[in-house]
């Protein structure tokens, strides 16, 4: 509280009296001016320029309510500033808050205005302005419907909302209608709005719980991070392509396959003659795809060429072409994972990117990431815990960033980076010369003396291959356990790319392993499409068994070891790179091998469904969360992307040029008559341009244009051309968007250097007016004079003041300057503000009398007007007497609540027209 | 449908769907809801509007409330007396700034006073006309999230960080200006400050 001081010279008859403001304009510390305003009208303002020094800063840089009110009157932020102003200073209910927020902006212009504003309430007859009032004058000028809005968007308690309707309502009764048909339309759009957002929060939530294996997912991102998490949700999504795929398939090849069963045609027969060999081995035929799946729906060599004239059942429909079934089926069956995979490929980056952008993740996960509908203990248990995962992962993300290598140690971390590298580059290289070199030994007998058709000869070929596929990673991980990296995701990308250039190497050896077979016609089947179709379904089967065998040995054995015989106890660390690796070249094979054996998606979903199952299992019993947490946003994008680029367009490719250039076998097969499979399509469109006139223009079109390389050349040269562009576009664009950013931040620096004058100036101007003075006086008052107003730091002293008027003089001294007061005699008293214009002076004498005894009590009048000005004195015989009046607010006279603060006068009066007054130096 | 019509009178429901974001029917349920917490407190006539205020420890024991670890900062913003003992008003209150329909501000407004756990007492008075999240604040914030599963060194980190980057005034705390701004860019807050009931 600030105590107030009145330094009184004459008591000039009141009509003579005037309040001139003093306003603080000197910045020095030594001298501090002060200018001499009129302020004719602005007594009740007066009262309140009185600023509020912030003292005891526990910020360094804490601005001041000043500067704060400079800032809202800024452009960009003053809308949303008033609007929360107003809300917070309609919690908070004390009295000061309240004059404080009456006090209009002391550092801008528009005293006028705030005048303006006083005198308004004022014909309100509102002298106890307060916070609902002034709200309700707000509301009462908005439509009805804003209103209501606007009440709804306060943050007060439903009590306080009902008060102020119910005032709104009795001002708003001369309009009941226009106010309830408002009323109306909003109920009515709220209601829409409320259906409109249940269904798609249900939407959501319901899509959200329709997903695969939902639960466990959940489980698994709580104990072990989003990490890992990426792992599961790329088995789900392959999962799901597969399954796309095998329904393709399945509707468009299979059934009509299988209703137009090739019994008729003879050809097949010959599939029982090497049976006889296999028969002691038919437990086999599973694991090696020979054996009466040789020739089935299973492979390519089962399929007919004709256009199922032969159709016994009645069901199946009439001219279906199977071999152009099979081109466009597995065609349609790959655009559409194509698809599939650009959009999640795009999905996923732009998710990346709008993450990685933003810098304000941390606050957000700590803010918002709280989900308050969970209500149940399990799951606010499992969310705690999640979301203590995710700060941790992004916590030594952010860590990870700092670590600083000198020059030294830098070299050997290269050297130590090539020796790794320069291993692995020669493990790859041995086990593509092993494979190629291995698979003729194999061929001709090998070692053991196997018989021609023993599976055994089948399936070592795979063992091997998926063997080394499974285990190198491994040796890999070990070796790169020595680099020292700077982030686990630096450490994931280079241990999937030893892998990656591992599987391919692997992948391309056996391609050209095959084709130098199909060249040689040395398949040792009729079909060579089947032979191919059997190796990749025995390399997808033995991936399977191998990964199994992986997770039982290496996992639950090795984990148990650990677990039980160490001294550390620890559990294993999943190796998302790797997992991630196989599962990507399992798809590989899938998607090349799917044209030679079409069902072999449903092989892969058998087996994506066993992975995910022993994988959890494993995963739950046998590994512990990473050390290293690290997040995943950018990870699922690098998964997505590798298994479009290496993998689904190097199969893609591969089956394109199988398509396209490798003669099929005359035997079998729905394309045993054509030279290559592509030209079944052209056959196919010629005839159709033949038998229909009406489609002629087709054939024509496809004569010209797909058939004509100029035409493609012409095609691609626009579209690389179009791309070109959108890239050009795009830097452009980046560009642009840099350089905004740059000058947000210089405008942010601006703003900011701004800021801190303006908190140095409102520094010094708090100084400088934590004496404050008013002084009424008549017109004729020219000058008044402080001299030698001392500053130190924020301490304050008077020397003196000299005044060459017949002035009544207030000086406000904050509360630490109490001490002051002790340097002289002093009268106590009251000031009256916010006086209702009626009371008179004998009913103010009478209200406080009680608090005791009163020596002196006066009301300004205002000379102009003849009204008085509302601000009233009352002058007691003690300081406890002040007090007590003081203490007992609030105070309400003449119906409306007034406001007092306690002053001081100085017993010596003056009486010489020019005097001095001496209080000696404080120092506080 | 008889018995309904003597808990509020047409005014007060009008009233209270104008000062809240339910319909009618809403605010009847969640008037049952509340009664059944103590049906012995409560009465079923509210037309004189008697002053009953349920103790924390019941509000604190509704399933939605449960096992939320904000629960007693919640029931402490909303309660008239910042103790935690809810009138109806303060009830309704509550959801309605929970439920669906509320705006971003209002949720943010009063997500920041849930957040900002420890009220700035020691400010002087003339300050606190607008509170702030401080770093003790934070890091029972931090706690509460998380069941104290991160160490000491890790709630310092995330607290500074959070500061750096949610405070643009640089002072060192988060007024509720930063706090806005920040939900601004969460684009799942909505989503996630919300109770169903």
């Amino acid at each position: 509280m600030a105590a107030s001081l009145i330094m009184e010279t004459i008591p000039d008859g009141y009509e003579d009296e005037d309040l001139i403001e003093l306003a603080a304009v000197g910045r020095s510390h030594r001298a501090v001016r002060f200018d001499l305003t009129h302020g004719d009208r602005e007594d009740l303002e007066a009262q309140h320029y009185h600023e509020p020094k912030h003292t005891n800063t526990l910020q360094r840089n804490s601005w001041s309510s000043s500067t704060q009110r400079v800032l809202s009157s800024m452009p960009s932020r003053s809308i949303r500033w008033n609007q929360t102003a107003v809300l917070s200073q309609n919690q908070s209910r004390s009295t000061k808050t309240r004059r404080r927020r009456r006090a209009p902006n002391p550092v801008s212009t528009t005293s006028s205005a705030a005048t303006r504003d006083v005198f308004r309430e004022r014909e309100n007859c509102a002298d106890d302005v307060t916070q609902d009032e002034e709200l309700l004058n707000k509301l009462q000028d908005l439509p009805a419907g804003e209103s209501v809005r606007l009440l709804r968007e306060m943050p007060l308690s439903v009590s306080k909302k009902r008060e102020i309707r119910a005032l709104c309502f009795s001002w708003e009764l001369a309009q009941p209608l226009s106010e309830n048909r408002a009323l109306f339309c909003h109920r009515f759009q709220a209601c829409f709005l409320k259906v409109l957002c249940g269904c798609w929060l249900g939407g959501v939530s319901q899509k959200k719980s329709i997903q695969l294996w939902q639960k466990v997912l959940k489980n698994i991102s709580a104990r072990f991070g989003t990490g890992i998490l990426s792992y599961f949700i790329f088995l789900r999504r392959l999962l799901l392509y597969n399954i796309l795929f095998f329904l393709i398939n399945g509707l468009f090849l299979f059934l009509p396959q299988i209703s137009n069963p090739p019994t008729s045609s003879p050809s097949p027969s010959p599939s029982p003659s090497p049976s006889p060999s296999e028969d002691e081995h038919t437990v086999l035929w599973m694991l090696t795809g020979t054996g009466f799946l040789t020739d089935s729906v299973m492979f390519y060599g089962h399929y007919t060429n004709s256009t199922s004239g032969n159709c016994q059942a009645k069901m199946c429909p009439h001219n279906y072409n199977i071999p152009l079934a099979y081109i466009f089926t597995i065609g349609t069956g790959m655009f559409v994972t194509c698809v599939m995979l650009v959009y999640r490929m795009s999905k996923s980056f732009e998710k990346s990117f709008c993450t990685f952008k933003n810098t304000g993740n941390i606050a957000l996960k700590v803010f918002c990431s709280w989900d308050f509908k969970v209500c149940r203990k399990r799951s606010v248990k499992l969310q705690a815990v999640n979301i203590c995962t995710q700060l941790k992962e992004m916590l030594s993300e952010l860590s990870c960033r700092k670590k600083k290598r000198n020059l030294c140690s830098t070299l050997g971390w290269l050297s130590v980076h090539l020796i790794v590298w320069s291993i692995c580059l020669l493990c790859i290289g041995a086990c593509m010369t092993a494979v190629y070199y291995f698979h003729p030994y194999i061929e001709k007998g090998g070692p053991i003396m196997v018989r021609k058709n023993d599976p055994v000869r089948f399936l070592t070929m795979p063992l091997v291959v998926s063997c080394i596929s499974h285990l190198l990673p491994g040796f890999f991980d070990k070796l790169s356990k020595g680099e020292d990296y700077n982030s686990p995701s630096v450490h994931i990308y280079v241990s999937i790319l030893r892998n990656l250039l591992l599987k391919g190497c692997i992948f391309s050896v056996l391609c050209y392993y095959w084709l130098t077979k199909i060249n040689d016609g040395e398949t040792g089947q009729k079909c060579w499409e089947t032979f191919v179709g059997q190796e990749l379904y025995r390399l997808v089967l033995m991936d399977l068994i191998v990964a199994v065998l992986h997770i039982i040995l290496a996992e639950f054995l090795w984990g148990m070891c650990i677990r039980n015989l160490t001294f550390r106890r620890r559990k294993l660390e999943f190796d998302i790179a790797r997992d991630v690796l196989e599962l990507i070249y399992g798809q590989t094979l899938v998607w090349f091998g799917v044209l030679f054996s079409p069902l072999l998606p449903a092989v892969q979903i058998g087996k994506l469904f066993l992975l995910f199952y022993l994988k959890k299992t494993s995963l739950m019993t046998n590994f512990q969360a990473p050390r290293k947490h690290w997040r995943a946003t950018e990870m699922s994008t690098i998964f997505v992307s590798l298994l479009f680029l290496p993998s689904f367009i190097g199969a893609l490719m591969c089956v394109i040029y199988t398509m396209w250039r490798i003669k099929p076998s005359s035997h079998c097969g729905p394309f045993r008559s054509l030279h290559n499979m592509l030209l079944l399509g052209k056959q196919w469109i010629m005839d159709l341009g033949n038998s229909n006139p009406s489609l002629e223009w087709l054939s024509l079109a496809y004569l010209h244009l797909v058939d004509n390389p100029l035409f493609l050349f012409i095609l691609a040269g626009l579209f690389l051309t179009i791309i070109y562009i959108h890239m050009q576009v795009l830097d452009g664009q980046k560009l642009i968007i840099g350089r905004l950013q740059e000058q947000i931040d210089h405008e942010g620096e601006d703003k900011k250097f701004l800021i801190a004058k303006l908190q140095v100036l409102n520094e010094e101007r708090a100084l400088s007016h934590e004496v404050n003075i008013w002084c009424f006086n008549d017109r004729t008052a020219k000058v008044v004079v402080l001299e030698d107003i001392v500053m130190y730091g924020n301490m304050c002293s008077i020397k003196s003041v000299v005044m060459e008027s017949t002035v009544r003089l207030y000086i406000r001294l904050p509360e630490e300057h109490n001490e002051f007061l002790k340097s002289g005699e002093w009268d106590h008293g009251i000031v009256v503000t916010d006086l209702n214009p009626h009371v008179t002076n004998s009913e103010l004498h009478d209200y406080f009398q009680k608090f005791g005894t009163i020596t002196e009590s006066d009301i300004t009048i205002d000379k102009s007007s003849g009204w008085p000005k509302g601000v009233g004195f009352v002058r007691y015989s003690s300081s406890e007497e002040a007090e007590a009046a003081k203490a007992d607010e609030p105070h309400t006279l003449g119906g409306f609540p007034i406001w007092i603060n306690k002053i001081v006068t100085p017993k010596n009066r003056f009486d010489t027209q020019h005097r001095s007054f001496q209080p000696n130096l404080c120092v506080n | 449908m008889g018995n309904k019509q003597t808990i509020f009178t047409t005014q007060q429901l009008d009233a209270y769907q104008d000062c809240t974001y339910f319909t009618r029917k809403e605010i009847l349920r969640l008037f049952h809801r509340y009664r059944d917490l103590a049906p012995q407190l409560v009465p079923l006539d509210y037309t004189t509007g008697p002053d009953v205020r349920l103790p924390y420890e019941l509000i604190g024991s509704m399933p939605e409330l449960k096992d939320n670890p904000f629960r007693q900062r919640i029931a402490e913003v909303f309660s008239e007396d910042g103790e935690g003992n809810m009138t109806l008003d303060d009830f309704l209150d509550m959801f309605s700034v929970l439920s669906e329909m509320a705006p971003r501000d209002l949720k943010a407004y009063y997500a920041f006073r849930i957040y900002e756990l420890a009220l700035v007492s020691f400010l002087p008075l003339d300050f606190n006309n607008d509170d702030f999240i401080c770093k003790s604040d934070l890091e029972k914030t931090l706690n509460r999230l998380t069941r104290n599963e991160l160490t000491e060194d890790e709630v310092r980190m995330v607290c500074e960080k959070v500061i750096d980057e949610a405070d643009l005034d640089n002072d060192g705390r988060l007024s509720l200006e930063d706090f806005q701004h920040m939900i601004v860019r969460a684009p799942d807050f909505l989503s996630t400050f919300h109770i169903r009931i």
